[in-house]
């Protein structure tokens, strides 16, 4: 159910006292966060938005860790999406992930950091310019952001690497894939160490054809573990790098654990 | 390979560079570096481009607007914080192009700096695994710029190419296991398009050798290694192709020894473009306790003069033959003419000046440049060999209990009469200015087997001062006489880089945090300023909107503090920094 906009004489009343047309809220914010406005002007830009709950965030109400809270966002009801933005209103640093989804369902499963309690949202935008937004709080005692990884305890972390593990499980229209790939993701808000994370990802089928492809930033978790409805296949490539230029590469196999990079 | 997976990369590679295109492409028309650019860059005074301020490595610049007149009103531009708490030795040479500054700080870090005003556009901080292995300090030299890249190694062995304009990588190279001992700390070279870089590690047992890749792609080239039995490569047609082995096995090792023998390529190379030859110092070879490998132990303790197209050895000189004294012959070869002759000087660790006729590798000249030399009388001229005194450390096989050698004083120590940091050279004067250091060493050998990532010495040594009053010595040396011009004498021993300008000056750091400005004549200190810590790096100058800059990295470090023995008392209340200072003429 789309619960769109407020009463049209509010919104003609805004529009009458703003000099600058700028496409101003008019439906409250379901989850009254005080970055909501911020997030939407740094974000989203000047194109329309509405909440909605077909875009669907599945996430507990309380984290047990901080450094990995399992996030599903789910926007397959909105039928085709160009493109899903995961953000963390109350993290140090907002951005989550950003999915192309292509050939994939608009659909994704990680895990990520949390600083504070904060809204996690997905806007999912549409082909036709608008973008949907839905989202959950997450309460958590903290510090996810600012800890440091556990791979930054062990003298080894290095070693491992950019290994990926993985399996696609096919189904009747679709195909699961959930993928682990090891590397320590750290957001460079720890003393003395650096940023540190893989930013892009690309699944491809075994021709090399492009099928979804990943941004991720800081806030997703250490050795990210990713699920992902692809179509039916039998083989996936894994692409990808870290902001350091270390190479990600895997073949992802049904009912086999991926071979390593 | 297969070729739909082929085409579909590169599709999604443009997909991607059209993305950053706007960004690329926005007043970079002019920015390019090209080679052209880079060797001309000891001439062009508005930029800095390569290591050795123009790759024949003299380190000198025409400009004269800061002069001998004028230099007392040599005031700070603006100064700039590496930051964090990674605060250790800062020994970069800064780069500069179109008004943006490139400088390499301490653990891998880059920044990128508008050079008018000192703000910071970008900065790069490299994740380094905790295994790294650094012999001697955290820190690196500097950075190479190529068309529109920044190229840096990083302490775990890897090569970094990053976007000038957004600091992003562009393409990134594995050079070696850093569980090894392998590490990068040098500046690279960009030579016909390639960047030409060596390895550390020599104090581990790794084999140097110096490598080439497309600058663009990071794409192998070739690669050759520094000591003989090992076999070269080269890349044809992306294919690697056995490029002949170096030297010849077993002709200077016995044994196995030669697999683990050393001769790091750690300090950076030069290159010439008047004669076409790639000079590389290559470090001593391994271990330090030259009883266990009795011959010259080629290629190492030597310069490389390598054909820059396929890797090959042209000519070398070998300057400390079976090295029992980690006489490391790393240090910079500079090329400079005179009487119609192409020459080139060395000054070595091992306390001698060596002049070689650069196309050749024939000794023209060899003295010493420090007052006390203990190892070796001289240098003999007909066969460019060192005419020995046999004070060697004793064989520890022969002693009682097979545990240690007879221990040795010998001068210069391991630090070297002169260690990395660049000497200058004036075509003006046609003086070198030499930052020299003198100290000693007790030294003596112990047994020892090679272990992948363990220090492979085997030797014992503490460093001695030699003088109450002073180690450093910059010297102004002349290398058709051999005498020592002028010297200033410095209580800490001197770790920074040298320049020289058209106007008559003599810059170096000192290790109690000053940059001082010398005639180039006299060796009259005209001007000083502090910087708040220790000075090693390498003074830079350009020129930019009418006014000339003079910038130095402070950040004292490096290996004195480390390996410096009985120096330490020198050194003790020696504060760490990391900082850059840039310095221009009053206004007022």
């Amino acid at each position: 159910m789309i619960k769109l906009m407020a009463p049209g004489m509010l919104f003609i009343f805004l529009y009458c006292l703003t000099p600058v047309a700028h496409t101003e809220e008019v439906s409250p914010d379901p989850l009254d966060s005080v970055m909501w406005k911020e997030m939407r002007r740094s974000l989203l830009g000047d194109a329309p938005v509405v909440f909605d709950d077909q875009v669907r965030v599945l996430l507990p109400g309380d984290a047990e860790d901080s450094m990995n809270v399992p996030v599903l966002v789910d926007a397959t009801a909105l039928g085709k999406v160009t493109r899903l933005l995961v953000f963390a209103e109350l993290n140090p640093i907002h951005k989550v992930l950003e999915m192309e989804p292509r050939q994939s369902k608009p659909l994704i499963g990680f895990r990520i950091k949390v600083q504070q309690a904060t809204p996690v949202r997905a806007a999912a935008l549409t082909p036709d310019g608008q973008w949907h937004v839905g989202g959950h709080i997450v309460e958590a005692a903290g510090g996810g952001c600012t800890a440091p990884s556990l791979s930054s305890d062990n003298e080894d972390w290095a070693s491992r690497m950019g290994e990926v593990s993985g399996r696609l499980w096919p189904g009747d229209q679709s195909t699961r894939l959930r993928m682990r790939i090891m590397h320590p993701m750290d957001t460079g808000l720890v003393s003395g160490i650096p940023a540190f994370f893989i930013n892009r990802l690309e699944l491809q089928d075994n021709a090399g054809d492009l099928l979804t492809r990943l941004f991720l930033y800081e806030p997703v978790s250490e050795n990210p573990v990713i699920t992902l409805d692809l179509p039916k296949l039998n083989v996936v490539k894994v692409q990808g790098e870290d902001n350091n230029g270390n190479p990600v590469q895997a073949r992802i196999l049904a009912g086999l654990s991926g071979d390593k990079k | 390979m297969i070729s739909p997976y082929r085409k579909t990369t590169l599709l999604n590679r443009v997909a991607i560079a059209s993305l950053g295109a706007a960004v690329v492409f926005a007043g970079s028309a002019s920015a390019r570096t090209t080679q052209a650019d880079i060797d001309a860059d000891a001439t062009s005074t508005g930029d800095v481009l390569s290591w050795g301020i123009g790759q024949q490595g003299q380190r000198y610049s025409p400009l004269n607007k800061v002069n001998k007149k004028n230099v007392k009103k040599l005031v700070p531009a603006w100064s700039f914080s590496f930051g964090g708490e990674k605060q250790r030795g800062q020994e970069a040479q800064p780069v500069i192009k179109d008004g943006k500054m490139f400088v390499t700080a301490s653990y891998s870090r880059l920044y990128a700096i508008d050079s008018k005003t000192g703000e910071e556009l970008w900065q790069y901080d490299h994740r380094l695994p905790d295994g790294i292995l650094p012999c001697c300090d955290v820190v690196n030299r500097g950075a190479a710029l190529y068309d529109d890249l920044v190229i840096f190694g990083t302490l775990d062995a890897r090569i970094i190419a990053l976007s000038q304009e957004t600091g992003k990588v562009v393409w990134r190279a594995k050079v070696d296991d850093y569980k090894a001992g392998y590490s990068m700390t040098a500046a690279p070279l960009i030579v016909k398009d390639m960047v030409i870089t060596g390895v550390s590690g020599g104090e581990f047992g790794v084999v140097g050798r110096v490598e080439a890749r497309d600058a663009k792609t990071g794409k192998m080239r070739w690669i050759r290694p520094s000591i003989e039995g090992h076999m070269g490569y080269i890349w044809k047609d992306g294919k690697k192709v056995e490029n002949g082995i170096t030297g010849t096995t077993n002709a200077t090792w016995p044994g196995d020894m030669w697999k683990t023998g050393g001769a790091a390529t750690w300090q950076g190379g030069s290159y010439d473009h008047e004669v076409d030859l790639i000079f590389y110092g290559t470090g001593n070879p391994a271990p330090w306790n030259a009883h266990l490998r009795p011959g010259d132990n080629l290629y190492a303790t030597s310069t490389l003069a390598l054909d820059p197209d396929t890797g090959k050895i042209s000519w070398h000189y070998q300057y400390t033959p079976n090295d029992g004294w980690d006489y490391d012959g790393v240090n910079e070869l500079v090329s400079f003419n005179t009487g119609g002759k192409k020459l080139a000087g060395h000054a070595d660790r091992n306390g001698f000046f060596y002049v070689l006729d650069r196309t050749n590798g024939n000794l023209e000249n060899a003295f010493p440049f420090v007052n006390r030399i203990d190892w070796a009388k001289g240098v003999d001229l007909k066969t460019g060999r060192p005419i020995e005194t046999g004070v060697r450390a004793g064989d520890p096989t022969k002693s009682k209990d097979g545990k240690k050698g007879e221990s040795v004083f010998v001068a210069p120590s391991f630090l070297g009469a002169k260690n990395w940091m660049p000497m200058a050279y004036s075509p003006d004067t046609e003086l070198f200015y030499v930052p020299a250091n003198e100290w000693g060493m007790d030294l003596w050998n112990e047994p020892i087997t090679y272990k992948k990532g363990a220090a492979y010495l085997g030797a014992g040594f503490t460093i001695k001062p030699l003088n109450e009053d002073y180690i450093g010595a910059l010297r102004a040396v002349d290398p058709k006489s051999g005498k020592v011009v002028w010297e200033y004498k410095n209580n800490a021993p001197l770790w920074g880089g040298v320049m020289t300008t058209g106007g008559g000056l003599v810059f170096t750091g000192t290790p109690e945090g000053f940059l001082k400005a010398f005639d180039d004549k006299t060796g009259e200190e005209l001007w000083k300023f502090q910087t708040g810590s220790g000075v090693v790096g390498c003074p830079v100058t350009w020129e930019q909107d009418g006014e000339q800059f003079i910038a130095v990295p402070s950040g004292w470090g490096g290996a004195v503090p480390l390996w410096g023995g009985d120096v330490a008392k020198k050194v003790k209340y020696l504060n760490q920094g990391g900082s850059l200072w840039v310095f221009k003429l009053s206004d007022v």
